[in-house]
């Protein structure tokens, strides 16, 4: 082993005692009944088969997966456009990238009680827009479909590390490409189609298998502080059911199952994406 | 064909009238159209970079294809016209293939089609032979030659490099920190540089500059000889000089002497070269002497 190797261990170590103890552990509590008081019950496949047959847990899933499907791309869309837009050097360009970084640095409770008060109905300063645009405003937070919206949005100004990264990976790209593409008389879009944008694509897929993962949990805590995972059921996503599960149920054995599966359905999405974009990979 | 030193803002000469860079001042005219405010796609030139610019992710035909694909040119003829450049640069066996598997000699013939497929109306070329080996350097020069008689098309070319200047040149405009020293056919400016830098610049060897005393003169501040213009003599010559360096270049030499403290450079054949610490007496035709100023300028 070579000395800088060595220095890896400490590292290691944590991650070992912190991560992998706790979640080998924790998978294997999905093969028990546990309540926390007593101990653990081997139960073999029981609390799988429990889940399946839960509908709770199926709606659960469901709203993850269309919290995903609003959630990734929106995040996508935004990191391209806020890297174009912010990439070159300009009057106030660094200002705008402080600005767009801003919201990810504000913690997650404060975040969230942030936005309740932006999307207050009665006094908050949403409702205040669309009402002197002489418009309705949804009711947000206290209808299905408009409260997984506003949750899947409040996500899509928390993109400031895929920013940074997206930034970089366009900062790289040579300049010469874009200028010999202006000669060519390529125009704007036409550049952004056939040379920035595969460019980056290596760097896009990357941030998309990151936001798919990293998706699933961040709307833990809005619908925990927000909606509390409702109206009628619409923002229980799967952190907060297992949440749930855990530690109002106490039903610890089952919570790690349904881990356990997410654990699962998050590698086969990743899996899936990473298949279906070979084409991508090859830019 | 414009040449200077590096910083001598060829290369801005050459951006600004490809669009990239906008102007302080003038106007720049393509053919008979003006086109100082228009956009670098507007103005039917086609500019061949330094570090060839080729896009990467694409393959060779797309690469050339694509100033026609931006112009939304029909397929049917981008294929013809692809076609005919890879043919005009050979590089048929390679259109399948990404600019990474190319060898620099490929890529510079890729980036020279992309050119040439627009048929635009002038060529711009940044340093195109400086990022080849030398012995590329000259098959490549003698392509863009050839393709510059091929297709007529007046070509603007940026190069350091004088040798290439005069090779290739009809006329060599001859920049220094920004500013136009001389412009003309390349042996005017061989034989009649208007100041010293252009003496000095133009040449297989910077031209030697020296008091006019020291050849018997009395006009002029300083008086330049090229090297390849200096005889050895067994003795009795205009000047005598000491042998410092002795450099072979194979079917000759160059020797570096002084006289007094002033250096000479002596281009010799190789079977008359002296050794280093001898004395050499060096002979000149009046013909070949320049006279300039103290300022620098040629007096005619």
């Amino acid at each position: 082993m070579r000395g800088s190797d060595r220095l890896a261990w400490p590292y290691l170590l944590g991650l070992a005692a912190l991560v992998a103890l706790p979640a080998v552990a924790a998978f294997g509590l999905a093969f028990t009944e546990y309540s926390g008081l007593t101990s653990p019950e081997f139960t073999g496949l029981d609390n799988f088969s429990r889940m399946i047959g839960e509908s709770a847990f199926w709606r659960s899933l469901g709203n993850s997966v269309i919290y995903i499907a609003i959630s990734v791309p929106l995040r996508l869309l935004a990191v391209v456009a806020l890297t174009l837009l912010l990439h070159s050097h300009f009057r106030g360009s660094s200002t705008g990238r402080a600005s767009a970084y801003l919201p990810t640095v504000i913690p997650d409770v404060a975040y969230s009680l942030l936005w309740l008060w932006l999307l207050n109905p009665l006094y908050g300063p949403l409702a205040g827009i669309f009402a002197s645009l002489g418009l309705t405003s949804p009711s947000w937070l206290t209808e299905p479909t408009s409260a997984r919206f506003a949750v899947a949005i409040m996500g899509v100004f928390q993109i400031g590390e895929g920013l940074v990264i997206a930034l970089a990976a366009r900062r790289v790209l040579p300049e010469h490409l874009f200028e010999a593409a202006r000669v060519d008389g390529a125009g704007a879009w036409f550049t952004f189609k056939r040379i920035t944008l595969p460019l980056l694509a290596p760097v896009l897929l990357l941030l998309t298998l990151r936001d798919v993962i990293l998706a699933l949990q961040l709307n833990f805590v809005p619908a925990l502080l927000m909606t509390d995972g409702g109206p009628r059921q619409a923002t229980t996503f799967l952190p907060l059911y297992v949440y749930r599960q855990a530690f109002r149920y106490f039903r610890l054995g089952y919570a790690s199952a349904v881990s356990l599966t997410m654990f699962v359905v998050t590698g086969l999405a990743i899996y899936a994406l990473y298949r279906m974009s070979k084409r991508w990979r090859l830019a | 064909m414009v040449v200077g030193p590096s910083g001598s803002g060829k290369s801005t000469l050459l951006r600004c009238v490809a669009g990239l860079e906008k102007l302080d001042s003038g106007r720049i005219k393509v053919g008979p159209k003006d086109v100082t405010d228009a956009t670098p796609g507007e103005r039917d030139v086609a500019m061949v970079f330094q570090d060839y610019a080729l896009y990467p992710h694409l393959d060779v035909t797309t690469n050339i294809s694509f100033p026609l694909l931006a112009r939304k040119v029909d397929q049917a003829e981008i294929a013809e016209k692809v076609a005919r450049a890879a043919q005009m640069l050979d590089i048929e066996d390679v259109l399948g293939r990404r600019p990474g598997e190319l060898s620099g000699g490929e890529r510079r013939r890729v980036s020279l089609a992309r050119a040439v497929v627009r048929e635009p109306a002038a060529f711009l070329m940044d340093e195109p032979l400086s990022s080849l080996d030398a012995g590329l350097r000259l098959r490549v020069l003698e392509e863009i030659r050839s393709l510059q008689r091929a297709t007529g098309t007046t070509t603007l070319y940026v190069t350091h490099d004088q040798t290439e200047a005069m090779m290739l040149g009809t006329r060599v405009a001859v920049l220094r920190l920004g500013r136009l020293e001389q412009v003309g056919h390349p042996l005017d400016l061989y034989d009649r540089p208007v100041n010293t830098f252009v003496a000095r610049f133009i040449g297989r060897t910077p031209m030697n500059l020296l008091p006019p005393k020291l050849l018997g003169l009395d006009r002029g501040a300083q008086v330049g000889v090229r090297a390849e213009h200096l005889r050895l003599v067994p003795g009795g010559g205009r000047l005598e000089a000491a042998v410092a360096a002795v450099d072979h270049l194979g079917a000759d030499v160059l020797i570096e002497s002084f006289a007094g403290d002033h250096q000479v450079l002596v281009l010799a054949p190789r079977d008359v070269a002296p050794s280093v610490g001898e004395s050499i007496s060096l002979d000149l035709r009046d013909d070949d002497l320049h006279l300039f100023d103290g300022e620098g300028t040629a007096l005619r």
